[in-house]
């Protein structure tokens, strides 16, 4: 219902356009699963608003969306409930919407943004950005993944 | 050892001459099945401790996995029919570890009946407990196994890897996959079952597939049969591994329980035994005095 496609410009105003919906849509709650494999982050618990970082672009889940199964690539998977927001940054996985206005998100790994530091992701970078340039592919290719990664938290961190 | 001993014993008690010798065995066996007491007992207290991690491990592995089956169910997906030439593959889940009742031969038990049913199913085995008793029955079929599970509770990692070698042997060609794991019912009791894993082209051919507003460029049902293999794997290990403590703890309570029974009965034994030497000495001692006397 409120898709949005792409675009962190567009992601931000259509937040706080959002934001306004709260109202109209307070009967109606979002139900959020998210569910990692070593522990559980929401059990079904009543959300307003989730943004995911899919793999097609930035999106935002209402109430109500349309049922869908998105891919999520590694980002910032943002959680609104009422007034406060939570974020947490995951490193893929997939998030389903189910016709009954429940939203799942399956993730292999998901932490709370502020429990990363920066200076730690950085010297990561560095050490990633070495063994990308190894002549081992298979070292190579894990070292381009880690960096895509880190890439995202680090833009999510600033 | 332990056989032949036992035997003499029950001769012994079933005999009415008690000597000297058997005493010492009594003895011997009494000691024996003490330090298996003391064994058994151990490692029911290591279960129990490992069980509620285990269970806490299970919760969240089913909690993972619900989310993606309530996709599925909504979807209305079904295996693929009409295909006779493609072939089944089945997961069977369990571990390296034995001395846990008949939960191993349980599930080897539901595969082959499985296996039987479906002649052209090919098996994955997961642990060496289900490989070797497979491979007793059904060689042929076991095309790949591993070993090195459920030391401690399952990780995606793990499962991960798993559903990766599958995928290298093939996995998305069969046409129905089906996981056979443990499932823990009660902390007393498990039941082999059997869930489905669905392939990008079931996923995709579901009836109510439409209903969901999916890119069809992205490859989106690929990567979610690929991710789900991994889940539903973990999931099944997850649920192995709690029914397998559970099992273990309730076999080596029986164990020490049984172990108690048999200890008393010795020691009664012994006693007897003790007191009708003892009994025979001073009649030997008695009779020898009043003949000299």
């Amino acid at each position: 219902m409120f898709r949005l496609s792409g675009g962190r410009a567009l992601l931000r105003s259509v937040n706080t356009l959002g934001r306004r919906t709260y109202a109209e849509a307070a009967g109606d709650f979002l139900k959020l699963q998210f569910a990692l494999p070593h522990q559980t982050l929401f059990a079904g618990s009543k959300v307003t608003q989730v943004n995911l970082p899919a793999q097609s672009g930035q999106v935002g889940i209402l109430a109500n969306h349309v049922p869908t199964v998105e891919q999520l690539s590694a980002g910032v998977v943002e959680v609104f409930e009422g007034s406060s927001s939570k974020k947490f940054f995951v490193s893929g996985g997939f998030a389903t919407v189910q016709p009954d206005s429940t939203l799942s998100i399956n993730s292999v790994e998901a932490f709370p943004l502020d429990s990363f530091s920066q200076e730690s992701v950085r010297s990561l970078v560095a050490e990633a950005n070495k063994n990308a340039s190894s002549s081992d592919e298979k070292v190579a290719a894990e070292a381009a993944i880690q960096l895509e990664v880190l890439e995202a938290l680090q833009a999510a961190l600033k | 050892m332990f056989l032949r001993s036992g035997a003499n014993c029950a001769r012994s008690v079933a005999g009415p001459a008690r000597t000297f010798a058997t005493l010492r065995e009594i003895e011997m066996r009494l000691k024996s099945i003490k330090n298996i007491e003391k064994i058994t007992k151990t490692m029911k207290i290591v279960a129990s401790t490992r069980l509620s991690k285990a269970e806490r491990a299970k919760v969240t592995a089913r909690e993972y996995s619900s989310a993606e089956r309530q996709f599925y169910d909504s979807a209305e997906t079904k295996p693929l029919e009409g295909e006779g030439q493609k072939k089944d593959l089945v997961i069977a889940v369990t571990s390296d570890k034995g001395l846990c009742g008949s939960i191993h031969s349980q599930l080897s038990k539901a595969v082959r009946i499985y296996l039987e049913k479906t002649p052209n199913a090919d098996v994955v085995a997961v642990g060496d407990k289900v490989k070797t008793q497979l491979l007793r029955t059904h060689s042929d079929r076991v095309k790949l196994a591993f070993n090195g599970i459920g030391k401690e509770a399952p990780t995606f990692e793990e499962s991960s890897l798993i559903a990766n070698k599958i995928l290298q042997l093939g996995g998305g060609n069969y046409s129905k996959i089906s996981i056979f794991y443990n499932d823990p019912v009660s902390s007393l009791s498990f039941e082999p079952r059997v869930k489905p894993v669905f392939n990008e082209a079931a996923i995709e051919q579901s009836p109510s597939f439409a209903k969901f507003e999916i890119d069809a460029d992205s490859k989106v049902s690929q990567d979610m049969f690929e991710f789900t293999l991994a889940n539903q794997i973990l999931a099944a290990m997850a649920d192995g591994y709690a029914a397998e403590i559970s099992a273990r703890r309730n076999a080596m309570d029986n164990a020490s329980k049984n172990a108690g029974d048999m200890i008393n009965k010795y020691s009664i034994l012994y006693n007897r035994t003790r007191q009708a030497v003892i009994t025979n000495e001073l009649v030997d001692i008695i009779t020898g005095a009043s003949s000299l006397g």
